[in-house]
């Protein structure tokens, strides 16, 4: 769970009963996540968004930053690059004993392949049309995501794709690309 | 060494944990009471509340016998999350409720109780509920 | 004061298909304030896209019936199964379901409903009140105040938010370069395009709030599989006595005053004033052991609080054009796609909107009283769909529906893009809102910070001498150096408490009400 078991919260000194709710709710919910992913993916977070800093503000550079009687296109984008790179940097030295991120698991895996058949949705989409890609997607999301029975994933993927063509094709006559 | 018993809350359900602690009772073993709701949602009409184990407990205490109530999450397969269990507490005996399905009934959801009687390991005993 | 919009405000709310919005709008909000996982931020951004064949009223009307349904729905689940479906009922589970547990879940359900109800309507009237004020004194406003608010409202959000404020404030900055990208209004120059055509005009705020709220959350969600399940729970009489009204009276209007002060505030909203509320009446009772054990003010005041807040949070986004908190950022998103753009103007160009949404909201408060007790076995019935089968649903609406906004496979790819990034944010602990919120601010800020210096003449004082913005970047210094200020002082008491702060409160808003 994300920030709870900090030390030294339990001898706080002054009883703030805000506080203390705060701590008990989070307790209650740490069963209930995975674990947190240490120090770091605290750090490598920031490097992230580090690189991103880094990378604005050279761009920013590049537009042109003018002057501030004359602005130019690269002041603003600038300022919040710079922003972003302190930020991080500070992240990287003061942020590493956060607990708020979380392992990746095995059942990150699902995300994963969640993504590819999004993925595959998006590029035969404009080829073959919604139906067949869709139904694709709720047949793998169902069966192999989300542990359906065969039967039950017939069902549900065929009655899905058919209120969808029912409500964008026949109903709101959206121009959806379309096989038939 | 233990007996097994399948159980939900229906008149199949209490029949089969009666006949369960009645065999348990007479082997002199102890009863291992799976009651085993659906993955996902939060809520499953299947689960038994706290309030439900311990009148199970209660119940099989009566006849001498003791019991252990198992909750495992199933996935699509309650046979195989049954079949687990069966080897993991050694039973000896399996007890089930059987309940009379039309035929289209038995189309659409498949049949549980038939996968447990054919693929089951130990000997299964099938339990009508009374009337 | 004249009258006569509001009246004409109740005459648009009583059209019948306005009507039919509203109750569409609270049916789906209840429901997804039952259902943990999806939180109204979500749903909101998923039905962004249908929002654009609909009349600019209705289209609000029925958004905002999801913002304040959810509210009460969160309740239901938090009462019955000690499970909070929305993150503005995570402290309604210490007294409700203590109270369901001695059999009073009816009671606890039913003065949720009416402390809804009360700090809901209270809080309409003050906005009734209090926002033609604001948005008379906002229309002196020029750029220096824009720019001063637009970045305190993202500072507020961020740091009063859930998650990590340093991590929050990242996310923010990152919100602001992402609205910069595409061609420069002012000089015309292209920004952060890499050559991309899809890019020159900017990035449309529809996939960005599709993926980091939709799909980020749907991604996310796929990794739980490995929840509780509960036995399902019977609600027997759903009546409080008139002693547990008696006992509430007061916790309900003092939740209700809290909630509308706490839902103005930016970063304030629902969550926060549910806990404070929760707070204030455990501290004033006589006997504080009574809560987490069944005290009916515990479940009074934060349901009052927390729709009086998800009620007054309304007030900056439609007087000011500032939104409060992320779920306000989708609804200035979605007046955006219907060309009305938010601010002090808009009370007397579109009146129809400002006071049509203000007294949509007296019907579905009191559609939401009708409804709640009848239905809540309907509403408990609904957590045995399992979320693996709702999950393809969700994802296939967002994936068509974004198409259908531009006819553009490109806008599906940005969504994909965006939710992977949602997905990672809330694996790294930093909260997609304040980045949502940012990002619909960033434009505003730019613009009018320029705009500013234009006017001054180049010279950045000009921002803290004017009295209005002066003001408001002197709040802006207290929010930013107020923790170190506090951790400061702490030490030199030798106190070792650490910093407080709401972001223990982890981020419920979404998914992690299990």
């Amino acid at each position: 769970m994300s920030t709870t078991s900090e030390p030294g919260r339990q001898q706080a000194a002054e009883a703030d009963i805000l506080e203390e709710l705060k701590a008990e709710l989070a307790h209650d919910l740490e069963e209930e996540r995975p674990p947190h992913a240490g120090p770091l993916a605290q750090v490598g977070a920031g490097l992230v968004t580090l690189a991103l800093g880094v990378a604005g503000t050279v761009l920013a550079l590049g537009y042109g930053l003018g002057t501030l009687t004359q602005p130019g296109p690269g002041l603003w984008p600038f300022a919040v690059s710079v922003a972003v790179t302190a930020l991080s940097m500070a992240q990287i030295a003061f942020g590493r004993d956060g607990q708020d991120t979380e392992k990746f698991t095995r059942s990150s895996a699902l995300t994963a392949l969640g993504v590819l058949s999004l993925v595959a949705l998006a590029a035969l989409l404009p080829v073959i049309g919604f139906e067949v890609p869709s139904l694709v997607l709720m047949v793998v999301w169902l069966r192999f995501l989300g542990g359906e029975s065969w039967r039950m994933t017939a069902v549900i993927s065929v009655l899905t794709v058919a209120a969808f063509y029912a409500l964008f094709v026949v109903a709101l006559s959206i121009p959806l690309p379309r096989l038939v | 060494m233990t007996i097994l018993v399948g159980y939900l809350d229906t008149p199949e359900g209490r029949a089969a944990l009666d006949v369960g602690i009645a065999e348990a009772a007479l082997r002199d073993q102890p009863l291992v009471v799976v009651n085993s709701p659906r993955r996902g949602a939060a809520v499953d009409e299947d689960m038994l509340a706290p309030e439900q184990v311990s009148e199970i407990v209660d119940l099989a205490a009566d006849r001498g016998v003791r019991v252990e109530v198992r909750q495992p999450l199933h996935g699509d397969s309650l046979a195989d999350t049954l079949d687990a269990v069966v080897r993991e507490v050694d039973a000896t005996l399996v007890v089930i409720g059987l309940r009379h399905r039309s035929p289209v009934g038995k189309l659409i959801l498949g049949s549980t109780a038939q996968k447990i009687l054919l693929d089951a390991a130990v000997p299964v005993l099938a339990v009508k509920a009374a009337g | 004061m004249d009258f006569t919009p509001i009246i004409d405000g109740f005459g648009i709310v009583l059209q019948p298909t306005n009507l039919l919005y509203c109750l569409v709008g609270v049916l789906i909000g209840m429901l997804i304030g039952v259902l943990p996982g999806l939180g109204p931020a979500a749903t909101i951004a998923i039905l962004l896209p249908l929002t654009y064949g609909i009349e600019p009223v209705s289209a609000i009307i029925m958004l905002a019936g999801i913002f304040y349904g959810a509210q009460y729905g969160g309740t239901i689940t938090s009462v019955l199964l000690r499970l909070p479906g929305e993150a503005s009922s995570v402290v309604t589970v210490f007294d409700g379901f203590a109270m369901a547990k001695q059999g009073r879940a009816g009671a606890a359900l039913g003065i949720a409903a009416i402390g809804s109800f009360i700090g809901g309507t209270i809080s309409i009237i003050g906005l009734s009140v209090l926002a033609p004020v604001v948005a008379g004194y906002a229309l002196d406003f020029g750029p220096p105040e824009y720019a001063a608010l637009g970045l305190l409202g993202v500072l507020l959000v961020a740091t009063v938010g859930n998650g990590g404020k340093l991590k929050a404030v990242i996310a923010a900055a990152l919100g602001l370069l992402i609205a910069t990208v595409g061609r420069d209004t002012f000089t015309g120059a292209e920004r952060f395009t890499f050559g991309n055509l899809n890019l020159a005009d900017g990035i449309d705020f529809v996939p960005i709030a599709m993926g980091l709220f939709g799909l980020g959350e749907i991604l996310y969600n796929l990794e739980e599989n490995h929840k509780k399940v509960h036995a399902p729970a019977k609600v027997a009489r759903v009546w409080p006595t008139r002693q547990d009204l008696r006992e509430s009276k007061g916790a309900i209007a003092r939740g209700s005053g809290i909630g509308f002060g706490l839902g103005v505030l930016p970063g304030g909203g629902a969550v926060l004033s549910s806990l404070v509320a929760y707070a204030v009446e455990k501290r004033r009772a006589k006997q504080p052991e009574r809560f987490g054990r069944g005290a009916i003010e515990g479940v009074a005041a934060p349901e009052s609080a927390n729709n009086a807040a998800a009620t007054s949070s309304f007030i900056p986004l439609l007087t000011l054009g500032i939104p409060a908190n992320a779920t306000m950022a989708l609804m200035f998103g979605a007046l955006l796609i219907q060309g009305v753009q938010p601010g002090p103007q808009l009370v007397d160009q579109h009146p129809d909107i400002f006071w049509g949404v203000i007294n949509s909201m007296y019907i579905g408060n009191i559609l939401l009283l009708i409804m709640s007790i009848p239905m809540v076995g309907i509403f408990v019935r609904i957590l045995r769909v399992r979320p693996a089968i709702l999950a393809p649903i969700t994802a296939l609406i967002t994936m068509l529906g974004v198409y259908t906004v531009n006819n553009s496979v490109f806008d599906i790819y940005l969504v994909i893009v965006f939710g992977i990034v949602g997905y990672l944010m809330k694996k790294f602990g930093f909260d997609p809102g304040p980045m949502v919120l940012a990002f619909v601010l960033g434009t505003l800020i730019e613009s009018s910070s320029r705009q500013s210096l234009l006017i001054f003449g180049g010279d950045p004082t000009g921002f803290v001498t004017r009295p209005i913005s002066g003001t408001i970047f002197a709040a802006i210094l207290l929010v930013a150096l107020f923790p170190l200020l506090r951790k400061a002082f702490r030490m030199r008491r030798g106190d070792k408490q650490p910093e407080p702060a709401p972001e223990r409160l982890p981020e419920r808003e979404t998914t992690e009400a299990k």
